[in-house]
């Protein structure tokens, strides 16, 4: 069987039956895919593996949908309707080659994406809901990734559902005006989850790489798709694979941390990498600039330098300075800050961490006193970098971190005492 | 006693008998594995669904291949239920979600309890909440029939 079959068979099979049965009936098309799913596991195991499981999946979901419509008159006047569609939904091998369900299909989980993320849902609404019925991961799977309890996310799931019943938010993509913004909120969602995953932090290791393919995923989905193939779609997608591609280099095979300057480059994923190139390049289409770009466009530099000593630090710090005029948060200047160090050496690099605006906003950040850390490290000013690494240490809770800055603070002690010595 | 060739005879016959069975005792037995609960698979989320129907699969596979497992079936959730003299009475069930209800099983032939335990052990849905009951299949005695068989025999000899 295919990786994670069954979660993207889910995933597909509640977009089409929530297009069947109506959005107000998102928690019934949930129950009837689960149900099918456990079906397969009570049966499969002695029956074996069927030649093609996504299809033996959705003829027990259309079965077991059909059974439940007419036993418990669900939908009463719509019931003919519902019953005619499901009747001729093809679940053969040929079902994925017919023309007019792949629209379907296609369509539906694009409806799907707009209506979990429409405005109206509340942000960490949105990524739960997303994950649970676009990804098909569990209420547990989902705690895990957001360090919070099942109970927490089942109650966001909850909300969610009935905001979209009581908002009576529409199952359908958005057209004109509307799709623009409505776009936007896609975009933003997508781009959360990604950095759910990707961002260093705790959580489930396996689980947060598995947020960074979906939200790929999902993002090439859209960027397929007329409605969403636009510029800054692909902008995204560009971004998101050219920073996936180097996860498998960010740590050592004990899991502790390497810097940029440190990793193996040979481990990372140059298939993403041409994919990430690709939809860079789809995203220049247009006259928009958007965070996404220019976010994909830094990435692009690391991905594109053979080794550390090659990076084009200039050209980054041109996108960060671009990046600065569309989203001057502190976080973006920080990083702006270590291009800038790159270019203009270290001092440089800490005039810009002091002249960052609301620069307050980070004092409690422990990146920015690993960033001042290095940069005083590199000007030989021992004491000052061990201060700032301390700083760092007490502000972080997470063990690699913890290690990490654990070492650069004891390389700085030691070079301290040569120094006075 | 010596000059019963009945006796003489069934003492050879018994003692064949014996080692034959001591033979297929020693090397094989029959247990049934009976996979319990009809609940702990719902709240299992699509990939944790998916690891567990490949991993139980390959299980199965793999103990049909080693000769240890003669085979297996689900069970569907609902039957009926018959009771009653003559079973006058038909009902459906059981329906209830239960820890009890049997969900399927395997029929094992190992060489004894602790072996089909061992089994049992690698069970891919324990970790969720299965639970497997191990009943070794009851066997009729060879030895306690062929005795009955004779004293039978001897009953006949003397009422006749």
């Amino acid at each position: 069987m295919a990786d994670h079959l069954f979660r993207h068979e889910a995933a597909k099979l509640v977009s089409v039956l929530t297009g069947i049965f109506g959005i107000d009936r998102l928690q019934f098309a949930e129950d009837v895919v689960q149900e099918s799913l456990v079906r397969a596991l009570r049966t499969w195991p002695y029956m074996g593996i069927p030649k093609n499981p996504a299809a033996w999946l959705t003829q027990t979901a259309k079965n077991l949908a059909l059974d439940l419509i007419r036993r418990e008159k669900l939908f009463r006047d719509k019931e003919p309707e519902i019953v005619a569609f499901l009747d001729q939904w093809p679940s053969d091998a040929a079902a994925d080659e017919s023309p007019m369900f792949e629209n379907e299909i296609r369509d539906g989980r694009l409806r799907l994406m707009f209506t979990c993320c429409h405005p109206l849902i509340p942000q960490e609404a949105q990524t739960a809901l997303a994950l649970k019925t676009l990804c098909g991961f569990g209420v547990a799977e989902i705690a895990k990734a957001f360090l919070t309890s099942e109970a927490a996310i089942a109650k966001r799931l909850t909300r969610a559902r009935q905001k979209i019943r009581d908002l009576q938010i529409p199952f359908k993509i958005p057209a004109g005006k509307e799709l623009s913004s409505r776009l936007e909120g896609v975009l933003q969602t997508l781009y959360l989850l990604f950095n759910e995953g990707y961002k260093a932090s705790s959580g489930d290791h396996l689980i947060k790489e598995e947020l960074c393919q979906e939200a790929i995923r999902l993002g090439a989905l859209l960027a397929e798709h007329p409605s969403g193939n636009q510029p800054r779609t692909h902008a995204l997608v560009a971004l998101m694979l050219l920073n996936a591609a180097r996860l498998p280099a960010r740590t050592d095979s004990e899991g502790n941390i390497l810097r940029l300057k440190e990793q193996d480059r040979s481990t990372w994923n140059q298939a993403m990498i041409a994919r990430g190139m690709l939809h860079l390049g789809e995203s220049a289409a247009g006259e928009g600039l958007t965070p996404y770009h220019l976010q994909a466009g830094i990435a692009a530099c690391h991905c594109a330098a053979s080794d550390y000593e090659s990076t084009d630090w200039s050209q980054i710090l041109l996108l960060y300075d671009r990046l600065m005029e569309l989203d001057d948060s502190p976080v973006v200047a920080l990083n702006r800050a270590v291009a800038v160090a790159n270019v203009h050496g270290p001092k440089a690099g800490i005039e810009a961490v002091e002249a960052i605006q609301n620069g307050s906003q980070l004092n409690s950040y422990y990146l920015l006193y690993a960033v001042l850390g290095e940069f005083e490290k590199q000007l030989n000013h021992f004491q000052a970098a061990i201060d700032n690494f301390r700083k760092a240490l007490e502000l972080t809770e997470l063990t690699s971190e913890q290690l990490f800055l654990s070492k650069r603070l004891q390389d700085s002690e030691e070079r301290n005492l040569r120094s006075v010595a | 006693m010596e000059s019963n060739p009945l006796k003489c005879q069934s003492v050879e016959a018994l003692t064949e008998k014996k080692i034959i069975i001591m033979n297929t005792s020693t090397t094989k037995s029959d247990y049934l594995l009976l996979f319990r609960g009809n609940m702990w698979d719902r709240g299992l989320s699509p990939e944790q669904l998916q690891k567990v129907v490949s991993d139980w699969f390959a299980w199965f596979e793999r103990l049909k291949e080693e000769g240890k497992c003669a085979g297996g079936h689900p069970l569907e959730k609902e039957g009926k239920i018959v009771s009653g003299k003559q079973g006058r009475t038909v009902a459906d069930g059981p329906f209830a979600e239960s820890k009890e209800a049997v969900g399927g099983y395997f029929y094992l032939q190992v060489g004894d309890i602790d072996e089909a335990i061992e089994i049992a052990r690698q069970c891919p849905g324990l970790e969720y909440g299965a639970v497997v009951e191990v009943r070794p299949v009851a066997e009729i005695c060879a030895v306690k029939q062929r005795a009955e068989e004779l004293s039978a025999g001897r009953v006949a000899e003397a009422t006749a």
